[in-house]
């Protein structure tokens, strides 16, 4: 059941992520963070290098903390994705963030009104085609880095399963999956979640947990739908000012 | 503010000073002339210095010998010999004649300062500092009254194996050895990877992560590694494994090892040091690799020799793998961060225009 609830001051907040995801989103963060300050500095040489070898305490030490951090983020990957496959087939999960025909639809609908062929743009769905390219691309990749990663950490017991010519592939897929990832937190995360008009400075709902019922009702239209059958998605049309929803919704 | 009146008696004085010194130094002639006297008894000579332990050495040395070694026209006898002044001599007072020529060699020091401070950091000063008179000082390596503008390469090469005779046997059977006496200049010698004067200790941690630096010196040379047939991408294709990038990274400071790291000479060996040319011709580099492998990785299975590019560019023919992903990776990527920025900047536009 999706929580809702008002405010002091009287606003209408929609929980978008529970306790749980919102843990999950700052152990994503500092995992993260770690395993490229760490990581970097290993693949690329030069004094920037050289210098956060020299404050990690030296090399050996920044591959320990690099390969403790994976470690977690491994667990961390395995654990959420184990939950979600089990919840899937129990039927207690709903497929929001997983990509489906619809998203496809929506993300053409949404170039087209951007290039001014279409309208209105298409109304989103709780967690939009973005978002979930977001979400499969640090499931993938990151399933992507656990596995060279454990290759990269134990070459010698694994080689007796796996061939010896994946240990030098999964050392460039290693190093060129991360790149992938971090430009892709860089350019699409940062936008996405601060830098776009839509959420400037900051999208607080991944801290907070919720998110503000007008903004529900601009960016995720469908979800709107779903929560407030009753109520019209165009408040403009209802009220003119500013609406402040004052009720207590189910 | 000086007046050009005070400026005189100032040239005065710089201009007698100046003909003191000129009338002090020593020219060509001077030299031989106090060097001719000392001669006079001591070509040739045959009576001996004999030593508390019973040893002699022989006072003679060959005035052409020393004629034409690089001192004779700079150095007196005396500068050398300084306790000497005149005849008779004062009796020499040493335990042994080898105490007595490491304290010649001290004389050294008194115009080749930058060499003597460099020896000071090598294995054999050490050896000396701690008592070892077996180690070599500088008239081991140079000579005595017959030095050479240069040590001679092979005779200093004689000299180390005069001591360290194991090493010297296994390096005149290794791939490095067997160019001994063959007229190229190239054929490394020991100084050309312990140095001359400032010999580090190969036993040192730091000696073992930098040493893939001295092998670069010739074999990431196209021009020293000409007609010998290989490869000069050795050391590249090293520093960009795994092994490879992590003593490089040591070796730019970045702490020190906590257990060592392969460099060449643990695959190639040092002193023994060998081709695996051969290997790869008879397919048999796999079982040969493992070998190596296993001096660090104690249970690799034999599958985890294949995980080592044999100093080669991965290409489609070697690692097809490696190849395909770097490329996969070189075309995926600028493709989506391509789409990415185009969708920011189209929902951007459309922010913009259609507020």
């Amino acid at each position: 059941m999706t929580r809702i609830i008002t405010r002091k001051d009287g606003s209408v907040w929609v929980e978008r992520f529970t306790p749980i995801r919102r843990v999950e989103h700052i152990l994503v963060l500092v995992t993260f963070v770690v395993l490229i300050v760490t990581g970097l500095p290993q693949k690329f040489e030069g004094p920037n290098a050289n210098g956060i070898l020299a404050a990690l305490g030296g090399l050996d030490k920044t591959r320990w903390v690099h390969r403790a951090a994976g470690i977690v983020f491994s667990v961390h990957a395995s654990v959420h994705i184990g939950v979600f496959v089990a919840g899937l087939l129990r039927g207690k999960m709903r497929w929001s963030l997983l990509p489906t025909v619809q998203d496809l639809r929506d993300a053409l609908g949404n170039l087209r009104y951007y290039l001014g062929l279409q309208k209105v743009a298409p109304e989103l769905p709780k967690f939009d085609y973005r978002q979930k390219f977001e979400y499969l691309g640090m499931v993938l990749g990151g399933l992507v880095m656990v596995v060279t990663g454990l290759i990269l950490l134990y070459p010698e017991a694994l080689a007796a399963w796996i061939p010896g010519a994946l240990i030098p592939a999964a050392f460039v897929a290693h190093s060129n999956e991360a790149m992938l990832a971090l430009l892709v937190l860089i350019v699409w995360h940062v936008y996405g979640s601060h830098l776009s008009p839509e959420v400037f400075p900051m999208d607080t709902s991944v801290f907070t947990g919720f998110l503000r019922k007008d903004e529900l009702r601009e960016r995720h239209t469908k979800e709107f739908r779903r929560l407030f059958p009753q109520e019209p998605v165009h408040p403009s049309a209802a009220t003119p000012s500013e609406e402040v929803p004052t009720e207590r919704a189910n | 503010m000086n007046s050009p009146l005070c400026t005189i008696p100032r040239t005065i004085a710089l201009c007698v000073a100046a003909g003191l010194l000129w009338s002090s130094a020593a020219t060509a002639g001077d030299i031989e002339d106090s060097n001719s006297a000392c001669l006079d008894c001591h070509d040739g000579e045959e009576s001996a210095i004999h030593f508390a332990d019973g040893a002699t050495l022989t006072v003679g040395i060959s005035a052409d010998a020393w004629k034409k070694s690089g001192h004779a026209a700079e150095v007196r006898c005396k500068d050398c010999h300084a306790a000497i002044k005149d005849y008779p001599h004062p009796a020499v007072n040493f335990p042994t004649k080898r105490a007595y020529q490491l304290d010649r060699a001290q004389s050294c020091k008194r115009c080749h300062y930058a060499y003597h401070t460099k020896a000071q950091d090598s294995i054999h000063a050490k050896e000396l500092a701690k008592g070892n008179q077996k180690a070599p000082t500088c008239t081991d390596c140079h000579g005595m009254h017959n030095e050479a503008d240069k040590a001679d390469r092979q005779a200093v090469t004689l000299r180390c194996g005069s001591c360290h005779a194991k090493i010297s046997a296994q390096y005149a059977q290794s791939v490095h050895g067997e160019g001994w006496g063959k007229a190229s200049a190239n054929v490394p010698m020991c100084v050309d990877c312990h140095g001359a004067h400032a010999i580090l200790d190969p036993r040192k941690a730091a000696f073992h992560t930098r040493s893939w630096d001295i092998c670069s010196k010739c074999h990431a040379d196209a021009e020293k590694m000409a007609g010998t047939g290989l490869s000069t991408q050795v050391v590249e294709t090293y520093l960009d494994d795994f092994h490879g990038r992590s003593n490089e990274r040591y070796a730019q400071g970045a702490g020190t090892p906590g257990k060592p790291i392969a460099t060449c000479s643990d695959c190639h060996g040092v002193h023994d040091i060998r081709s695996f040319r051969a290997a790869k011709k008879n397919g048999t580099l796999q079982s040969e690799v493992i070998v190596a492998c296993r001096k660090c990785h104690k249970d690799a299975p034999p599958a985890f020799a294949d995980a080592w590019l044999s100093h080669e560019p991965p290409t489609l023919a070697t690692a097809p793998l490696v190849v395909l992903i770097q490329w996969g990776y070189r075309v995926l990527i600028p493709l989506i961060m391509a789409g990415l920025v185009l969708h920011i900047l189209l929902h951007l536009w459309r922010a913009r225009v259609h507020r």
